[in-house]
């Protein structure tokens, strides 16, 4: 109510009920959001009831997501999209903690270490990606490479050239990408627990795994949490990866509902069927941030500190 | 349960040496208070002992046996800590358990030792509850708690009751005094307040700059501090301290002349103080009166009720604090006259080394 005090004057001078005011601060936000989001999906929302190409547009009801609903493809395209995300999460988690550790043991020289974690983060995007192209690549990549002069395979490979690799190979720079971050808010969060605990573990006699699983763990969940269903969502959209290594190929093997949605509305230029898809990923996205919201919530509330 | 002997212990930070050589024996059921002044190396001592931080050198003997390099878990002791360091996701019961779970024993003692330490502590109705719903009193006791199911040789606490209101924490005094006599523990005990170290010590280990200045009973360091910064230390208000010159000596003691006040003999055991050498004869505010001697401007006066703590200074501006009875007709303001009996004076001299009393109480002895 302090705030009412502040704006009182204010208000009292321009005539404006506190409502009215409210509105007014909060207009240039909503305007921005206005253009920027709600128009956007709302046109969205509407060119998915459309066959809409470039000739024109005619609304078509359901028909595009009868269309979805009705194609193998498309559930297999879907099946692909969760198990690349739960694949790449898990492993940016798992890479994330033990990373977290190292950097947040007392070793000499550790804010070097903490350094080097960053370039995956803070370099571009494309500019890593392609970096790992040419790594992926059959005549003159790294890997390949590597794997012969250690006589490891016989003749070269091409990594992004067969179904099974490429979608693994997609994996494994999303990790790369994405794992900096995610080590660096375990990191923070680990710094955030008290040395106290340690050394209390410690005098009681629980040794350094007992005390990472029931204190580190539990003491950094709302993190672990809170970075399990950022790093899903932002995993489940990831297009720059794929789409530079692979474009979705070879035989879309490496096909996420954000490529095929791409693919659809964008290369082929069919409007309507894609707007459809990208409908599906706002409802599926939709459900992610309010199971985020839910679990943030109840882990919160299960290890909450206060 | 136990005994505990430091020898020679000495710690140093890099370049900064915090512990200076220390030696000390705790015996048996013994309740022993390091006090000191902050930095003054009390806490650093506390974890050397504790297993926390290793000592540069010297030797830790608990029950005559030599832990030195052995893991905190190993030499039989355990610790509570200022922040309490409770586990705020688990229950009060499973942090209690704690050192029982890392010990791995079996659910059924668990929850038998766990149930003893509750009702010792009265925590029976809290077991369910996280550490989050607890007062600041109910977790200090759930932190003695953990402490007590492992039934240490030794307990360290490291100041639990600085984070508890003043009235709270005079209530834990007395329930720490009574549980380390139901337990029968050996006890350390790390503080600033002296308060503290007077009410629950058996003996006190006063620090200072990573020595130990004394180590004695409280009546005994009341009474005969061994040097300056211990009488200063100890008592409240704090001694005052007069410079003075020694003008004789003789078989009733040491004969001064007090800056701004009167010529007095003190019976002190004066060693080889003789005329002319400079002395600071200390004096507790408690043992002023009314009187002839010295001249003071009372400058601001607390009326406690019972007693008056009059703050002033004399003409040379010596500061001077004197507890008069409470009904003393004294006004801020007034020049007042005090005066002591010479048996209650302390004599220091130019090193800060007390000259020893000849005359004090029977209970300081």
């Amino acid at each position: 109510m302090a705030n009412t005090g502040q704006s009182a004057p204010i208000m009292a001078r321009s005539g404006l009920s506190e409502a009215a005011f409210a509105w007014l601060l909060i207009s240039p936000a909503l305007l921005f959001i206005g253009v920027i989001v709600a128009w956007p999906l709302a046109e969205t929302i509407r060119l998915s009831f459309t066959n809409a190409t470039l000739g024109g547009e005619e609304y078509i009801g359901l028909a595009n997501y009868a269309e979805l609903l009705s194609s193998p493809k498309f559930y297999d395209t879907v099946g692909r999209t969760f198990y690349w995300m739960f694949l790449s999460v898990s492993l940016k988690l798992v890479m994330g903690l033990i990373g977290a550790s190292l950097l947040n043991a007392a070793l000499p020289g550790k804010a070097l270490f903490r350094i080097l974690v960053m370039p995956p983060w803070v370099i571009p995007v494309a500019i890593g990606v392609i970096g790992w192209k040419w790594m992926y690549n059959g005549y003159f990549g790294l890997i390949s490479g590597l794997l012969q002069e250690f006589g490891i395979i016989q003749d070269r490979v091409a990594l992004l050239a067969t179904k099974t690799s490429a979608f693994y190979s997609a994996v494994v720079t999303d990790v790369w990408v994405g794992t900096p971050m995610v080590t660096l808010f375990f990191l923070a969060a680990m710094q955030g627990v008290s040395r106290d605990l340690y050394e209390a573990a410690w005098v009681d006699g629980a040794r350094r795994w007992y005390r990472f699983r029931r204190i580190t763990i539990p003491q950094i969940m709302p993190v672990i949490v809170s970075m399990a269903l950022l790093s899903a969502i932002w995993t489940f959209n990831s297009f720059e990866i794929i789409w530079i290594l692979t474009e979705g190929g070879p035989r879309g093997a490496t096909t996420t509902l954000i490529i095929d949605t791409y693919k659809v509305a964008i290369s082929s230029q069919r409007f309507g069927e894609g707007a459809a898809r990208a409908v599906v990923i706002v409802a599926l996205l939709a459900l992610f941030s309010l199971a985020y919201l839910y679990f943030l919530n109840r882990v919160n509330r299960h290890y909450g500190a206060k | 349960m136990a005994t505990l002997e430091l020898s020679a212990l000495t710690k140093s930070f890099g370049t900064a040496q915090v512990l200076h050589g220390i030696d000390l024996a705790v015996r048996d059921r013994e309740f022993v208070v390091f006090v000191g002044p902050s930095g003054c190396g009390k806490s650093t001592l506390l974890r050397i002992i504790a297993g926390l931080e290793e000592a540069s050198a010297g030797r830790i003997l608990i029950d005559g046996v030599d832990v030195s390099q052995a893991a905190p878990v190993d030499r039989g002791i355990s610790m509570v800590f200022q922040s309490y360091a409770l586990y705020p996701h688990l229950t009060v019961f499973e942090n209690i358990a704690f050192p029982l779970r890392v010990a791995r024993l079996p659910e059924a003692e668990v929850r038998q030792k766990v149930g003893r330490a509750a009702e010792i502590l009265q925590l029976n109705d809290k077991l369910q509850l996280k550490p989050g719903q607890l007062s600041g009193g109910q977790r200090q006791r759930v932190a003695i708690g953990r402490s007590i199911v492992r039934n240490p040789k030794v307990f360290l606490f490291d100041e639990p009751l600085s984070n508890l209101d003043a009235a709270l924490r005079g209530e834990m005094r007395v329930e720490l005094s009574a549980l380390q006599r139901d337990l029968d523990a050996t006890m350390i005990f790390v503080t600033h307040d002296q308060i503290e170290a007077m009410t629950m010590a058996h003996r006190i280990v006063v620090l200072n700059k990573g020595r130990i200045e004394q180590f004695g009973t409280p009546m005994e360091l009341y009474h005969h501090p061994a040097t300056r910064f211990v009488a200063t230390f100890i008592g409240q208000p704090n001694m005052n301290l007069l410079p003075a010159t020694v003008v004789g000596t003789d078989k009733d003691g040491l004969t001064v002349d007090i800056a701004g006040g009167a010529r007095m003999t003190l019976p002190v055991d004066f060693g080889t103080a003789q005329k002319g050498d400079a002395v600071e004869v200390g004096i507790r505010p408690e043992n002023l009166r009314l009187g002839k001697g010295l001249s003071m401007k009372l400058r601001v006066l607390e009326r406690l009720g019972g007693t008056a703590i009059s703050y002033g200074a004399t003409q040379t501006g010596q500061k001077i604090c004197a507890a008069l009875a409470g009904d003393s007709p004294v006004r801020e303001g007034e020049d007042i006259g005090l005066t002591f009996a010479p048996q209650d004076a302390h004599v220091f001299d130019n090193a800060g080394r007390v000259m020893r009393r000849l005359a004090a109480p029977a209970l300081a002895a």
